[in-house]
């Protein structure tokens, strides 16, 4: 990743904000806070290496609800949250909703930092699948149409003989198409392929 | 018509200064002539009335047999009462009905035949007999649907007769009449006394014989325990109480539920105060845990810039300031929420509001809150006012503070403040009006500014609001915000005056 991580605090109460932004930064992170839910998400741009420190309890949009937003947008950003006191239940919920650590107030430098780092490590492989996910799906659109029905029918495990078949074209020509896909795709083998097809969510086109 | 002083009287002043309504009507049903009583009784002008059919100052339903009994009065004109007993009608012209007696008398003038109605209003009377009609059925009603036992206590032979729904109660077999001693033994011990004070009270000759109490009574024979409420009336003979008579409803039922009710009155309270207390306490957990925290980060920021070899002084400054700024803080909720628990303690003395209000104005300004300018309205020697002063100070200054505050954020052109010191003639209190020119508030905030902790303001503790309020109440008047669509905020308050005018 060549982009530096940021931390994002996001809380309305500026003591927490101040006195956690020298702490981060003394991390030799970069930080940028945002006195409300409705702030962070109006400046907020997907693909960001980082993750948000997240108070659970501000006046507006709070802390759980910027999580649900975050996922409904399909932004990929770890969150840890902030408490006043342990609830329990509502910890049990943001972290089935994919927090990465629910933290209570006063919270330790040693505590956050390794919320923070592990939190950081979540974001890298975010990035990283989607960043594959991304040239999976680059790779698949250089397939001509008659090359996905090949793909297609190969993933489901037909032979060239029945793809000659089920497709009406000589065995020959089902051979040259499928080394194409497989130049094209990057495929070792056919289990590879198989994986790049799931992963870029490749539909199979239910032609003869 | 001897003398020329009658002469000169004429028929119509004598008409009017009738007391009773009268209506002179001709032989063919027109009224041609009424008097004063009678225009306003039935509420016409003399316009209105004059050749009106008098069928039509009747109800509808009356109307038609009328017409055949007038014709038949004025072949046999006689001076008698209408309606031989009947209750009748009149109908006033905005169509309400009166109930009136009417007499009638023929007047004849050489060759024209007019009669002269007389018009009693019946109303008070008929009233009494409806009412009576009424209360008599509804005895009778009520005796059969509520199940009513009824009794008659013969105070000089100290026997009971009852009917028999007395009898099902006390657990009595079949005998009419029961000596007063078996009678009270069925009523719950811890009943007797009070029962015996109301009687008591009842047989007073002085007092008006009325009695009514609710005791219990235990079934001798199966040990049921039944709520009864009795009412009755104490018979006097030469001064000396002789019977009571009255009348007693099982009210078991009623009681029962009137039981849970209250249960479930007390366990709603409980809860609801339960639930009060609990929001308080995590509103103040919270106002105490915030500066907690940062205060917790500022140190280790602090110890870890003094720890690392590339030491920042700036930063270090920073977080030592920060530090001290959040220990301030939660020193000051806490000595809030103190203030606004301790509202109790009141030493009250009698003071100038006016003068109160120039040194919160002061205070105001050495507190950094001067940027404003003070329109004032101050009522001249208003009677002092009876409170805490310090108190009172510190409702103003919080309202003071609040206003510019406001009206920073908004960033106004103008910042005035405009203050009035009136008497509220209404309620004789002295009542002060604060109103900025501040963005206002929308009614989604205004509903929950007097709550502890809320606000809305970044370093805002949100208690201002919540102790001026206590403190008001605790000085005997009250505090509100003005709901209106001016522009600002507009706070009022009143406070009573020392001495009661
Ligand atoms: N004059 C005003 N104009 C507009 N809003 C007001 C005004 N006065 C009070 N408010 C609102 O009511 C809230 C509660 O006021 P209150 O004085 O109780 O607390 P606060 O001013 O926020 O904090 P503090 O405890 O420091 O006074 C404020 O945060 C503000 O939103
Ligand atoms: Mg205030």
């Amino acid at each position: 990743m060549s982009t530096e991580a940021t931390i994002f605090i996001i809380d309305d109460d500026p003591a927490i904000r101040d006195s956690l932004t020298l702490m981060v930064v003394q991390e030799g992170f970069a930080v940028s806070t945002f006195e409300s839910a409705e702030a962070f998400l109006e400046s907020f741009q997907t693909e960001r290496f980082g993750c948000a420190i997240v108070d659970i309890r501000m006046s507006g949009m709070d802390g759980m609800l910027l999580q649900e937003m975050l996922t409904k947008h399909h932004f990929q950003l770890p969150i840890i949250f902030l408490t006043g006191h342990g609830d329990i239940p509502m910890s049990v919920r943001a972290i089935k909703a994919g927090a990465v650590d629910f933290l209570t107030k006063p919270v330790t430098r040693e505590r956050l930092m390794t919320s923070v780092r592990f939190a950081l490590v979540e974001s890298e492989k975010m990035l990283t699948e989607r960043a594959s996910h991304q040239s999976v799906q680059s790779h698949l659109a250089e397939l001509t149409e008659r090359e996905r029905d090949v793909m297609a029918l190969a993933v489901q495990g037909h032979s060239n003989k029945e793809i000659a078949r089920l497709l009406g074209i000589s065995h020959r020509t089902v051979e040259i198409h499928k080394s194409k896909v497989m130049h094209k795709t990057g495929a070792t083998n056919l289990l590879d392929l198989a994986r790049i097809a799931h992963e870029g969510e490749f539909k199979s086109i239910d032609k003869p | 018509m001897k003398d020329s002083l009658l002469a000169n009287l004429s028929v119509q002043t004598l008409f009017d200064a009738a007391a009773d309504a009268m209506l002179l009507v001709d032989n063919i049903g027109h009224v041609v002539q009424a008097n004063a009583v009678a225009l306003e009784l039935l509420d016409y002008s003399f316009e209105q009335i004059n050749g009106l059919e008098i069928e039509a100052l009747m109800p509808k339903s009356y109307r038609n047999q009328h017409h055949q009994h007038r014709n038949s009065y004025y072949k046999n004109p006689e001076k008698r009462p209408m309606g031989k007993g009947r209750d009748l009608v009149a109908l006033r012209r905005d169509g309400s009905e009166i109930a009136v007696d009417i007499s009638l008398s023929p007047i004849s003038t050489g060759a024209q035949h007019f009669v002269l109605a007389t018009l009693h209003i019946a109303d008070k009377r008929r009233k009494v007999e409806e009412a009576l009609k009424i209360s008599e059925e509804r005895l009778r009603l009520a005796k059969e649907a509520a199940g009513l036992g009824v009794f008659d206590f013969d105070y000089r032979n100290n026997v009971i007769h009852w009917d028999e729904r007395m009898r099902d109660i006390w657990g009595e077999e079949s005998e009419e009449s029961v000596s007063y001693k078996k009678f009270v033994a069925a009523i719950h011990p811890d009943d007797r006394a009070a029962r015996q004070t109301v009687i008591e009270r009842a047989i007073d000759p002085a007092s008006n014989g009325e009695y009514s109490v609710d005791y219990r009574v235990i079934n001798p024979n199966d040990g049921v325990e039944r709520w009864i409420a009795t009412v009755g009336r104490i018979h006097f003979t030469n001064g000396h109480a002789t019977r009571l008579l009255g009348v007693a409803r099982d009210i078991t039922d009623q009681k029962i539920l009137e039981k849970t009710l209250q249960e479930q009155r007390a366990e709603m309270e409980t809860l609801f105060k339960q639930q009060v207390a609990s929001q308080t306490v995590s509103a103040i957990a919270h106002e105490l845990n915030q500066p907690l925290a940062a205060i917790s980060a500022y140190s280790e920021v602090a110890l870890h810039a003094l720890n690392s070899s590339t030491f920042n002084p700036e930063n270090l400054k920073r977080a030592l300031e920060g530090a001290v700024a959040q220990a301030q803080r939660a020193g000051k909720s806490l000595h809030e929420l103190l203030a606004f628990m301790q509202k109790g303690e009141l030493v009250t003395e009698r003071f100038e509001l006016n003068h109160v209000l120039k040194e919160a104005l002061n205070i105001a300004k050495g507190d950094g809150y001067g940027d404003f300018s003070p329109l004032l309205a101050l009522e001249p020697a208003m009677p002092e006012v009876l409170g805490n002063e310090t108190q009172v100070r510190k409702i103003l200054v919080n309202l003071l503070r609040n206003a510019v505050e406001a009206m920073r954020v908004a960033a106004v052109p103008s910042s005035a403040i405009s203050i009035t010191v009136r008497t509220n003639q209404e309620i004789n209190m002295a009542h002060v009006t604060i109103q900025d020119c501040g963005p206002g508030l929308d009614a989604e905030t205004a509903k929950r500014i007097f709550e502890p902790f809320f606000t809305t303001k970044p370093t805002g503790i949100g208690m201002g609001l919540a102790i001026s309020r206590a403190l008001t109440e605790a000085n005997g008047g009250q505090l509100w915000l003005e709901q209106n669509n001016k522009p600002g905020a507009t706070f009022h308050f009143t406070l009573p005056f020392a001495t009661l005018t």
